[in-house]
C-alpha cells in the first residue's frame, strides 16, 4: 500500500476540516465567547497536517488506498474535530474520550451525545456540535473532492468508499463536478430549511444548528429537550418533512433538476421508503393513540418520531421510551432499515433491503422451480450477482458487527434493551437508544472502552463497514 | 399469356446470402420463372445450390460493390440481403441501392436493432426489412390465440380469418356431403375453401363428403369461426399458460408477444448465459435452465399443466419428437418449429397439425412482394399466404376500376378451374358470395388459387373456353 499518498491525502482533508472550523470561530466571535479553544485547535491540526499534505509521494492510488484513506481519514477526523470540546470543557466533556465520541457522533450524524447539561456550553461550541453533522452529512471526502479537484489521486475511488449504498454512480462524467452539483443541492436545501425554520419563530441561531443537524441526519440539538423545547407544531413538520427529504437519494434531485421528475418518483426506492414511513406512522400512531387522546396529537408525534429515526436523525418532541413497547420495536426496525442510499442518512438502506426482500423471494420461487433462472432488479434496472452478493455480505456484516458491539457494550452491565439499542443506534448513525440512552438520557455513564467501541462502531455504520473494516486486515498494509 | 411469362423473365432478382431463407426463395423464384442470381461467400454451397436449381452463383462477399456489380446489381428488380450477419445485409442493400437496384429487402433479426430501424430505413436504402423469427413470432402467438385451429392467417386486419383444422373420429362432419350439414351451421357466415387429403389439395363443392383426417380450411368472421369450433365440440378455452423450450430469437420475440397478452409465459433454455438474459428482459416469465428435450425436466416443471407448448429449439427433429411427447401428455396446443417440410408431412401424419417454417414465412412474405411489384397498374395484392404446405394460395386483392366484369352475378362469371372467390369485403360488411354476389370497386375480395399463379384479379377470369367454373357451383359451406 502506498502509505505516503494516504497521509498526504489525510494531511489535506484535515486542512479543510480545520477550515471548517472557522464558522463556529466567528460564531464564537460574534457572542463575545472564549475562542480559544477553537484557536488551540486549529493550531494542533495544521502542525501535524500541512508537514503531511506536502509529502512527496509517488501517485499509484487504487481501490485499496481509496479504502483504506477514507477509513484512516474519519478515525483522526473524530480525534480533531473533538479537540475544541476538549480544550473547552464542562457540560459533560470530562475526558478525551467523550471528547472523540461526541466529534464522531457529530461526523458520522449519529446524534448520540454524552453530554448532561447541554443548555450549559458556549454558543459558539454547540454550533460546531451541529456544524460537524453538515460536514460529515454529505462527506467530508466529496466536499474535499469538490474543493481539491487535483488532490493528486483518484478521487471516484474516495467518494466510492464514502458514499453511502449499495452502487456508486456518478451525476455528471466529472468526480469534482458531480461533488460541487451534490454540495450545492446539499446548501440550496440548508438555506431554505433555515429560513423555514425562522419563519416558524425559532431564533436565528438555534435555526442554523436546527438545519444543520437535519441536513446531515445528525441530531444534536442546543436544547436539552431537542426540538420539544420548542412545542410547536409547524415546527414539528418542518424538521420532520426535512428529514425526509434529507434521507432521499440525491441523485433524484438531479433528475427533477433535469425535468426528469416522472423518473424520480417512479424510483423503487423512494416508493419502498415512504411506504415504510406510511405505514410505520399509522401503526405507532395507532398504538399511542390512548397516550395522547387526539388522533391529530398522536399522528403529530407519530410522525415526527418516524421521520426522525427513519432518516437516522434522532430528534425527539417526546420521549417514546414512554410509549408502548410495540412502537419502541417499530422504531427500533425502522433504527435498522435507515433512510435511502446516497442521501446522508444511515442505517442498512432501504435499497439493500429491498434487494434482500427479491432475492428472499427469488430463494422461495427457486424451490418451485430449481432450476429456474430469475434475476433480481432494483430501479427496473438488473443487480447483478456481484452487486448481490456484497449486498448480502453486508447485511450479513452489519449484524455481526451490532451483535459484537453490543457484547462489548454489555461489559458495562447495563441491560439488554441499552446494550443491544446503543450498538444499533450507533452503527446506524441514529443517535438514542432505549431505556437510559433514550431521548432524554445521554450515553456519559458508559466506560472509556465502550466509547471508543461505539466511536468506531458509528465511522464504521457511516461509512457502511468495508472502509473501517480494510484497516483492520493485514493485507490492506502488506506491500505487495 | 406469352408476353407476360416474357415479363418475367425480364424480373431480375439477386440473393445475397445462400442460407435457409435465400435458398427456399430462390427455389420458389425458379420455380416462377424469374432470373435469379445468388451471391454468397460459401462456394460448396453455391455449388449445391446452382447443382439443385436454374440459376447464376457469383461467389464473393456482399458488402463488396464488385461483387455486387458481377452479380448485376445495378439493373436487378429486387435484391434480397438474408446473410447471417444484420450489418452486412444492411451494407448490402445501401450498397445495391445506390447502383440503382430498383427494391431492396434486407433481413434483419436483431431484436435490438429493429427498435429504431423504422426510422433509419430510407437512409440504409432498405425499402422493406423482413424479420423471419419476428414474423414466426407473430405466427406462432396468433395460433395460441385460436388454439382450436391447426394454423391461422388474417386477412384485412383480422376482421377475415382463414383457418386449418384436421377431421377427427366422431366430429359432426366425417362422412356427411357439405350440403347435408345443420342449417345451424349453415347460418353461419364462413366457407369451406380448400381440403387437404393426403397431400390432394382441392377446392370443395356442396357434395365433398370430408372423412376423418382431411383437413379443412374455412374462411370467414372471427367470431363465426368460434362459434363454429364450438358447435364441433372442439372448443378450447383461452390459453393462459405457455410452455416454451428453447430460448432462441423466435422465443424472445414470442414471449415479448405473449405477455402482452397476458399470458404466463414459462421458458427452458439450456445455456446459463441466456437464461440470464431472457430473464432480464423479461421479468414475468418464468426462466429455467436446463435441457428442453429431458423429459424429466419437462415433467418437474409441470408440462402437462400447461395449455399450450411450443418446441422452439434449434433443431427440428428435437421440436418435433417432444412436440410429440407433449401431445402424449395432454397439452391441448403443440405447435413446433421445424424447417425441413419433409418433417412437417411427417409429424402432420401423427396429428401434430402446428408446424411452423420461419423459413417458409419469410420466403412468402417476400413472394407477396414480388407479385405485387407485378401487378402495379392492376389491382393491388394485399395480402397473400401459401396453405396446404404451398399446394394452394390465399389472398387479398384490392378490386380497381381496372378490373373487369365488375357488378356482373358470379353465377354468369367464368372463373379459372382451381380458382374461389372465397370472401367480399365491402366496407365493413362481409360477405361470403352466392351465384348474385357481385365484385365493385373499392372492395376487397379473398382469393383461393389451386395451381394458378395470380397476379391481377383479371388474371382470375377463364378467357378461352367458357364454362362452369368450380367456383360458381361450390356450394355455401
Amino acid at each position: 500500500m502506498n502509505i505516503k499518498l494516504v497521509l498526504k491525502v489525510l494531511g489535506r482533508v484535515e486542512l479543510v476540516v480545520a477550515a471548517s472550523m472557522a464558522l463556529p470561530l466567528a460564531c464564537a466571535l460574534l457572542y463575545g465567547e472564549d475562542i480559544a479553544p477553537f484557536l488551540w485547535s486549529i493550531a494542533i491540526i495544521l502542525c501535524v497536517s500541512l508537514p503531511l499534505s506536502f509529502l512527496p509521494t509517488h501517485s499509484s492510488f487504487f481501490l485499496r488506498e481509496g479504502f483504506a484513506t477514507v477509513g484512516l481519514i474519519w478515525l483522526f477526523t473524530g480525534v480533531a474535530g473533538g479537540l475544541p470540546f476538549f480544550f473547552n470543557g464542562g457540560g459533560g466533556f470530562n475526558t478525551i474520550w467523550d471528547c472523540i465520541f461526541e466529534a464522531s457522533s457529530g461526523f458520522t450524524t449519529t446524534g448520540a451525545t454524552i453530554l448532561t447539561d447541554i443548555e450549559s456550553l458556549p454558543k459558539g461550541i454547540l454550533l460546531w456540535r451541529a456544524f460537524t453533522h453538515w460536514l460529515g452529512g454529505m462527506g467530508i471526502l466529496v466536499l474535499a473532492t469538490a474543493l481539491l479537484p487535483s488532490m493528486g489521486v483518484r478521487s471516484h475511488y474516495l467518494a466510492q468508499a464514502e458514499s453511502p449504498g449499495p452502487v456508486f454512480s456518478k451525476l455528471v462524467p466529472k468526480q469534482s463536478q458531480t461533488s460541487k452539483i451534490l454540495y450545492s443541492i446539499y446548501c440550496v436545501m440548508t438555506a431554505v430549511e433555515v429560513a423555514l425554520l425562522k419563519l416558524a419563530g425559532m431564533p436565528f441561531y438555534d435555526a442554523l444548528v436546527h438545519a444543520f443537524s437535519t441536513a446531515g441526519t445528525g441530531g444534536f440539538s442546543n436544547r436539552a429537550a431537542s426540538v420539544g423545547a420548542y412545542d410547536s407544531a409547524v415546527i414539528d413538520l418542518i424538521i420532520g418533512v426535512f428529514c425526509l427529504l434529507f434521507s432521499i437519494n440525491f441523485a433524484l434531485y438531479f433528475l427533477v433538476l433535469q425535468r426528469r421528475i416522472w423518473e424520480a418518483l417512479k424510483s423503487d426506492e423512494l416508493r419502498f421508503f415512504l411506504v415504510v414511513v406510511a405505514l410505520a406512522t399509522v401503526a405507532i400512531a395507532v398504538d399511542i393513540l390512548p397516550q395522547y387522546g387526539s388522533i391529530l396529537q398522536s399522528l403529530r408525534y407519530s410522525f415526527f418520531q418516524v421521520a426522525s429515526i427513519i432518516s437516522t436523525t434522532g430528534f425527539a418532541t417526546a420521549d417514546y421510551v414512554l410509549w408502548p413497547q410495540t412502537s419502541q420495536y417499530i422504531l427500533i426496525l425502522l433504527m435498522f432499515c435507515g433512510a435511502c442510499a446516497g442521501s446522508t442518512g444511515g442505517g442498512v438502506k432501504c435499497s439493500r433491503m429491498l434487494i434482500l426482500l427479491r432475492t428472499i423471494r427469488r430463494e422461495i420461487h427457486q424451490i418451485a422451480h430449481p432450476r429456474s433462472v430469475e434475476v433480481v432488479r432494483l430501479e427496473g434496472k438488473v443487480v447483478d450477482e456481484n452487486t448481490l452478493r456484497s449486498v448480502l455480505t453486508f447485511i450479513g456484516c452489519y449484524v455481526l458487527i451490532l451483535l459484537g458491539a453490543g457484547l462489548i457494550v454489555s461489559l458495562d452491565d447495563v441491560s439488554f434493551s441499552v446494550s443491544f439499542s446503543a450498538a444499533l443506534t450507533c452503527l446506524s448513525n441514529v443517535g438514542p437508544g432505549l431505556q437510559e440512552i433514550g431521548p432524554v438520557g445521554s450515553f456519559a455513564e458508559f466506560s472509556p472502552l465502550s466509547k471508543v467501541v461505539l466511536s468506531v462502531t458509528m465511522i464504521a455504520g457511516r461509512l457502511e463497514l468495508f472502509p473501517i473494516l480494510v484497516l483492520f486486515s493485514r493485507r490492506t498494509w502488506s506491500r505487495s | 399469356m406469352k408476353e407476360k411469362e416474357k415479363e418475367k423473365q425480364s424480373l431480375k432478382v439477386v440473393i445475397v446470402g445462400n442460407g435457409k431463407v435465400g435458398f427456399s426463395l430462390a427455389e420458389q423464384l425458379v420455380k416462377e420463372k424469374y432470373d435469379v442470381t445468388i451471391v454468397d461467400m460459401r462456394e460448396d454451397s453455391l455449388r449445391r445450390a446452382s447443382d439443385a436449381l436454374d440459376i447464376m452463383s457469383i461467389r464473393g462477399n456482399g458488402v463488396s460493390a464488385a461483387t455486387l456489380a458481377d452479380a448485376g446489381a445495378a439493373e436487378a428488380d429486387l435484391l434480397v440481403a438474408a446473410t447471417n450477419s444484420d450489418e452486412v445485409n444492411m451494407v448490402c442493400c445501401l450498397t445495391a441501392k445506390h447502383m440503382g437496384a430498383k427494391f431492396t429487402i434486407a433481413r434483419i433479426r436483431n431484436p435490438e436493432y429493429s427498435m429504431g430501424l423504422n426510422d433509419l430505413k430510407k437512409d440504409l436504402g432498405i425499402d422493406m426489412i423482413i424479420n423471419p423469427e419476428n414474423a414466426t413470432a407473430i405466427e406462432i402467438s396468433r395460433l395460441l390465440r385460436f388454439p382450436s385451429a391447426a394454423n391461422i392467417e388474417t386477412f384485412c386486419r383480422g376482421r377475415v380469418e382463414l383457418m386449418g383444422f384436421r377431421i377427427q373420429e366422431g366430429d359432426f362432419m366425417a362422412g356427411k356431403p357439405l350440403y347435408d350439414l345443420s342449417d345451424q351451421v349453415k347460418r353461419l357466415s364462413l366457407l369451406f375453401c380448400a381440403v387437404d387429403r393426403e397431400g390432394e389439395v382441392t377446392i370443395p363443392n356442396g357434395s365433398f363428403v370430408p372423412q376423418v383426417g382431411d383437413k379443412l380450411y374455412l374462411v370467414g368472421r372471427p367470431a363465426s369461426l368460434d362459434q363454429f369450433f364450438r358447435l364441433l365440440g372442439r372448443y378450447t378455452p383461452k390459453v393462459k399458460d405457455v410452455f416454451i423450450a428453447g430460448g432462441g430469437k423466435v422465443s424472445l420475440y414470442l414471449a415479448a408477444i405473449l405477455e402482452k397478452m397476458r399470458m404466463r409465459v414459462k421458458i427452458v433454455e439450456i445455456s446459463e448465459e441466456r437464461c440470464r438474459h431472457i430473464s432480464e428482459t423479461f421479468p414475468h416469465t418464468t426462466v429455467i435452465c436446463g435441457d428442453g428435450t429431458d423429459q424429466e425436466l419437462l415433467e418437474s416443471e409441470r408440462m402437462s399443466a400447461a395449455d399450450a407448448f411450443v418446441a422452439l429449439t434449434d433443431r427440428d427433429e428435437d421440436n418435433l419428437i417432444i412436440s410429440l411427447y407433449a401431445m402424449q401428455q395432454g397439452v391441448q396446443k403443440v405447435v413446433a418449429k421445424s424447417n425441413r417440410q419433409n418433417y412437417a408431412g411427417i409429424a402432420r401424419a401423427v396429428g401434430l397439425d402446428s408446424v411452423i417454417s420461419p423459413k417458409l414465412i419469410t420466403a412468402a412474405q417476400i413472394l407477396q412482394v414480388v407479385r405485387g411489384m407485378q401487378n402495379s397498374q392492376g389491382s393491388v395484392m394485399n395480402t397473400f399466404y401459401r396453405i396446404a404446405d404451398g399446394s394452394a394460395e390465399a389472398m387479398e386483392f384490392t378490386v380497381r376500376d381496372t378490373t373487369r366484369h365488375l357488378r356482373t352475378p358470379l353465377k354468369d362469371l367464368h372463373l379459372k378451374n382451381g380458382i374461389l372467390l372465397a370472401v367480399i369485403m365491402r366496407g365493413r360488411e362481409i360477405i361470403i358470395p352466392e351465384g348474385s354476389s357481385y365484385i365493385q370497386e373499392g372492395d376487397s375480395v379473398i382469393l383461393i388459387s389451386r395451381g394458378w399463379r395470380i397476379l391481377d384479379l383479371n388474371d382470375i377470369y377463364e378467357e378461352e373456353i367458357p364454362m362452369p367454373s368450380a367456383a360458381s357451383l361450390n356450394g355455401r359451406g
